[in-house]
């Protein structure tokens, strides 16, 4: 019982310290499942404001004609990861990277490929 | 009641202080937080959210395990080193960990002692290290939080800036974890280094940190 106990303690103490970050994994899923098979209109409602408003400065159309033009990934979810209120998705076929907004998480950059040994430049990113 | 609170005076005067310092620091980072987030166009953060986030846990962390790290080593150090003329030291001559007598241990123990002191044995000797053991040991899970805290809130930094995150290990070996250390660590050695100099030639009256004020400066380990 006391091993239990302790066993507990230390897991909340890891989760606390960690920011319970495993805890959103679904919800990031889910979104990032949204994005990748949405529609343009759909994806710029999945996306941070800081990134539909990057896109409006390059096209002044809007967020779904510039998405258009754009070749980001349609496939499934391969593997997530959250670190606080951040969170990394790797698609079969792209990068995104999420944050959490006061709306749920939402999709801060997208069709990001490796530009050095961990950076990635991304084709949609917030300024 | 009040004869209780006048005996714990120094206790709950620092536990109250401790509270409204924690609780100083959550507001004044949830703010500075929020400001860093409106910069990059995202929403503020909540002081909930916040106090539960792997920065404030970091930031609280990195600096618990200097308070204790700094009283577990003056704790053992001045079982064997002496600043002559501190009141914080020992007499020179009195180095080390002396003798049973001196440490009413063993055959000096006496009733009132400590029940452990009495027994003898390995209470006896866990009993005699257990201020030292008790402040190493809350340094090592202190500073095991920071690094866990502080891989947290890296790879959050990481993935802000579009990059991949780093494991534990590979955190360890990252300047932002050993700059969260060494410049904590700093600061407590300088904090109590001077203060054992500076028990020499000061006095506070009526502080038993300092030396009664018409002690000679050469005098050693005499308390007021």
């Amino acid at each position: 019982m006391r091993v239990g106990t302790a066993a507990a303690v230390l897991a909340a103490a890891v989760l606390l310290l960690t920011g319970c970050s495993d805890v959103h994994l679904p919800a990031v899923e889910e979104v990032a499942g949204d994005f990748a098979a949405g529609d343009p209109a759909v994806r710029c409602q999945l996306l941070t404001r800081a990134a539909v408003e990057s896109l409006e400065h390059e096209e002044p159309a809007g967020c779904a004609t510039a998405l258009q033009d754009l070749q980001l990934g349609t496939g499934g979810v391969e593997s997530a990861q959250v670190w606080g209120t951040e969170a990394q998705v790797r698609l079969t076929d792209d990068t995104l990277f999420l944050t959490a907004t006061t709306d749920g998480w939402r999709v801060a950059a997208a069709g990001c490929a490796h530009s050095d040994e961990d950076r990635y430049d991304c084709l949609v990113e917030g300024s | 009641m009040l004869r209780r609170v006048a005996d714990n005076g120094l206790s709950l005067a620092f536990g109250a202080l401790f509270l409204v310092t924690l609780v100083g620091q959550a507001v004044a980072g949830a703010a500075e937080e929020s400001e860093q987030r409106l910069d990059q166009g995202l929403d503020p953060v909540p002081l909930l959210d916040y106090v539960t986030s792997s920065s404030f846990a970091v930031d609280v962390m990195e600096n618990w395990q200097s308070e204790y790290l700094q009283f577990f080593l003056y704790v053992l150090a001045t079982v064997w080193l002496v600043q002559r003329g501190s009141a914080e030291s020992e007499e020179p001559d009195q180095t080390g960990t002396e003798s049973d007598e001196d440490q009413r241990m063993g055959a000096s123990a006496r009733g009132d002692s400590p029940p452990w002191v009495r027994a003898g044995g390995w209470r006896a000797a866990l009993f005699s290290r257990s201020l030292g053991l008790l402040m190493g040991g809350l340094f090592l899970l202190t500073w095991v939080a920071t690094s866990v805290a502080g891989w947290t809130a890296y790879n959050s930094e990481q993935l802000q800036s579009h990059a991949d995150p780093v494991s534990w290990a590979g955190y360890l070996a990252r300047a932002d974890f050993w700059s969260r250390s060494f410049q904590n660590w700093q600061s407590e050695m300088l904090a109590v280094g001077s203060m054992a100099v500076f028990a020499v030639y000061l006095r506070q009256r009526g502080s038993p940190e300092s030396k009664p004020v018409g002690a000679p400066h050469g005098d050693t380990g005499e308390t007021g």
